[in-house]
């Protein structure tokens, strides 16, 4: 390395210059800026090794469960950095979404100590925790000797920090003083609004600020727009349409899936009339506005419309929006983003989040060996390295969403985003009850709310017939 | 011209009838192979050109597709994405033929056995084996699992063409012994007369005339083994995951990549529409010969 180059890298190393600062003057001197982050991102990580034995478990191997995702994608191309900063050797399965879970559960229940870590969702945690599938992780994070000083734990948005920790115990408080950290945040998702820019201008609209308004502004773009639908949200018979925008929304009206009562027993929260007043709008937007197919409508049917310009919004998963403004989808560059409170009196949104998280197989024979990697993967530079080179977006780093390199990034392709996410962020949380029976009591729901769209039942007579249900299935398991 | 008197007349169709059948078989082969001319269609365009509102059938074809799948890299806008596809397909081709090989060597004989030769508790065991069809698969892939990895064998070929055979076995030893049914025993018993062992009156007599009938039952084997899905997800690695598995990753959280999806179903369906049209003739008889007799 030259000595300008190097001076450069020192001074970063001593935390005089920024990563920004690092990176600006190093393109000053004719490297790309590519370049400049592979340089940036291997000076962190020698960096990293002066404040721990990060060599401690050398010669060990690491095998990992991965869905096939961005996250993963951005984790394999730093992955060299780790095996040179630990010594230890890393192999990966990749499955595709669509079974990933299945193989999960496979792969736990049968105690198979093939996987050592895996990435999972905060809401499967609430399955495979109580199973005695994983491991508490707060035993590896309070450890000094075995988690780096560097790892900054408190660096974790709190919200999504506390929506992966449970006590175990049904309706419990996420993130309580007795609860088990059964997963580490790796990359989250808020639900918001996304939409396309360039046809809300041709019929004149602003995004909608609140319920009616969104109801108003799909029924215009559905009626304005040719061959266009107004809005789109997911529609399939799953507990993965219940937990987007449609939750978000419920829960900004400080509406709740169930209620806890003072000796513990939970009992359905559906069938409240600010409940039944929100579902009648949503039911009545899909039925106006939503796509004609909306009662198969999954993640990926969506985003798809949303890329392909079919719809003109959608209430989902910000980073859903993200990634249609981006690749060869023919939308991309003409989505904008906003933050969405459907309550006209609420102060802010209040998104219901999913989190990519990982998460220790209580079958590993090495722990220790996996809880280095875990570390590394969910830590500070490698955080920083997947949001600014790669997609590893949203990231769950205070530190991260502080970066002007990520900020800078985002603020030029994608108008609205950084605003959004801050706005949002205060509010954003798990908005379930964690509880056992989740999947089979939000399948439910879902398999209602296509009902109601319909009109095979009236919104009031749907949710008290749901509510019900769940009553009866909460009581059979001792729950309610 | 048909003569139209005597018994040729019980066979006459009117020209109107004929027209009217003609239409309607053209209907149902519409109806049947549109989707597979669709998704052959998909599989020469980009996802942009399929994506387009409302679809169109005019557009310039590529061949980006399968030329992604076969060298195993995608370059888009988006920057380039590796697959994996050959592999899974090279993993169809080695479990289905390997389970299927597995299956005629083991089934063959003992549905020749079950056929020929009444022993205590033949029906028994033959019904067992027909029952591991009933069986859900999930019911039984735990339990293996945890075998499988006390043996050594979980993520193993060898392993999961064992797996396989509970798809393979029944099938074949239950069509085949029904052909070997169907041969008059009298052929073999004067075979035997003649001085020829046992083993060479199967091999020589009652193998050959059994032919359609194996080869029909191998045929469907290979077919319910290609479209096998869930046991090598749940008992392998993804090293070793079939095209039903493999053409899944194309559905990703950043997006659908239609194009390379019709191309991969095209491209794993050849291997099978190949031999069931090279062994039709043999399907169609040895089915209808084989179930006829009871």
């Amino acid at each position: 390395m030259y000595e300008k180059e190097k001076g450069l890298v020192d001074a970063f190393r001593r935390g005089q210059l920024s990563r920004r600062g690092l990176i600006k003057s190093l393109g000053a001197l004719g490297v790309s800026a590519g370049t400049a982050g592979v340089l940036v991102n291997m000076v962190s990580t020698q960096a990293m090794a002066a404040d721990f034995d990060w060599m401690k478990h050398k010669g060990k191997s690491v095998k990992l469960l991965l869905n096939k995702h961005p996250y993963a994608d951005a984790m394999i191309a730093n992955l060299e950095n780790f095996k040179k900063l630990t010594g230890i050797d890393v192999t990966y399965d990749i499955f595709p979404e669509d079974v990933y879970f299945d193989k999960v559960t496979a792969a736990l229940s049968s105690r198979s100590s093939e996987y050592d870590a895996f990435m999972t969702g905060a809401y499967m945690t609430w399955t495979y925790g109580p199973a005695g599938w994983i491991t508490d992780l707060n035993e590896w994070i309070n450890d000094s000797d075995k988690t780096s000083p560097t790892y900054d734990w408190d660096d974790m948005l709190p919200g999504v920090r506390a929506s992966c920790a449970w006590n175990g115990k049904p309706g419990g408080a996420l993130g309580s003083d007795d609860a088990k950290q059964w997963c580490i945040p790796w990359g989250y998702e808020q639900n918001n609004l996304a939409y396309n820019a360039s046809m809300f201008d041709k019929i004149g609209a602003q995004a909608p600020t609140n319920m009616g308004e969104m109801v108003e502004v799909a029924a215009k773009a559905q009626k304005d727009l040719d061959g266009v639908y107004g809005i789109g949200v997911r529609g399939s018979r799953s507990w993965a349409t219940i937990h987007p925008g449609f939750l978000s929304g419920y829960a900004n009206f400080e509406e709740k899936d169930l209620n806890i009562a003072d000796d513990g027993k939970l009992s359905a929260a559906m069938n409240t009339d600010g409940s039944k007043a929100f579902h009648a709008d949503w039911v009545k937007m899909i039925q106006d506005s939503g796509a004609s197919d909306w009662s198969s409508h999954t993640w990926y049917q969506v985003g798809t419309d949303l890329g392909a310009g079919k719809s003109a919004m959608i209430y989902d998963a910000d980073i859903l929006g993200y990634f249609m403004n981006g690749g060869d989808n023919a939308m991309a560059g003409e989505l904008a983003f906003a933050p969405f409170a459907a309550n006209p009196d609420a102060e802010s949104p209040t998104p219901n989040i999913w989190i990519w998280s990982l998460a220790m197989s209580n079958f590993s024979k090495d722990k220790d060996a996996a809880w280095y990697f875990m570390q590394w993967a969910s830590g500070p530079e490698h955080g920083l390295f997947g949001a600014a080179e790669m997609d590893f977006v949203n990231p769950v780093r205070k530190s991260v969403w502080e970066s002007d390199v990520f900020v800078d990034r985002l603020n030029s392709g994608y108008p609205g985003y950084v605003e959004m996410h801050d706005l949002s962020a205060p509010g954003a949380s798990i908005k379930f009850t964690a509880q056992p029976l989740f999947f089979d009591l939000t399948t439910e729901w879902a398999s209602s709310l296509q009902k109601m769209v319909a009109n095979e039942v009236p919104v009031d007579e749907g949710l008290d017939q749901l509510a019900e249900s769940v009553n009866r299935q909460l009581k059979d398991a001792g729950l309610g | 011209m048909r003569d139209k008197r005597g018994p040729h007349v019980m066979n006459h169709t009117s020209p109107i009838e004929r027209i009217l059948r003609g239409a309607a078989l053209t209907i149902v082969v519409l109806f049947f192979m549109f989707p597979i001319f669709w998704i052959l269609l998909m599989s020469v365009q980009t996802n942009e050109t399929i994506l387009r509102s409302p679809p169109s059938m005019v557009f310039t074809p590529t061949l980006q597709n399968y030329q992604a799948l076969i060298t195993g890299r995608l370059e888009t806008q988006a920057g380039s994405l590796d697959i994996e596809f050959m592999q899974n397909l090279w993993n169809s081709v080695i479990l289905s033929v390997g389970s299927v090989a597995l299956a005629l060597v083991l089934g063959v004989p003992a549905a020749y056995a079950f056929a020929r030769h009444k022993f205590r508790g033949s029906e028994d065991i033959a019904f067992t084996l027909l029952s591991f069809r009933f069986a859900p698969p999930l019911l039984v892939l735990l339990p293996l699992t945890m075998y499988f990895q006390e043996l050594g064998l979980a993520d193993t070929y060898v392993g999961l063409i064992w797996v396989y055979q509970l798809i393979c076995l029944p099938l074949i030893l239950w069509i085949v012994r029904g052909y070997f049914e169907d041969i008059s025993p009298d052929v073999e018993h004067a075979y035997r007369i003649a001085g020829h062992s046992w083993l060479s009156t199967f091999r020589k007599i009652a193998l050959p005339l059994a032919g359609p009938g194996i080869a029909a039952a191998g045929l469907l084997a290979f077919i319910f083994a290609w479209n096998n899905f869930i046991f090598a997800l749940v008992l392998a690695s993804a090293d070793k995951q079939p095209v039903t598995v493999g053409a899944l990753n194309f559905i990703t959280a950043s997006g659908i990549q239609y194009g390379q999806i019709a191309a991969a179903v095209i491209m794993s369906i050849a291997p099978t529409l190949a031999l069931a049209l090279y062994a039709q003739r043999y399907l169609v008889e040895g089915l209808s010969l084989g179930a006829v007799k009871g």
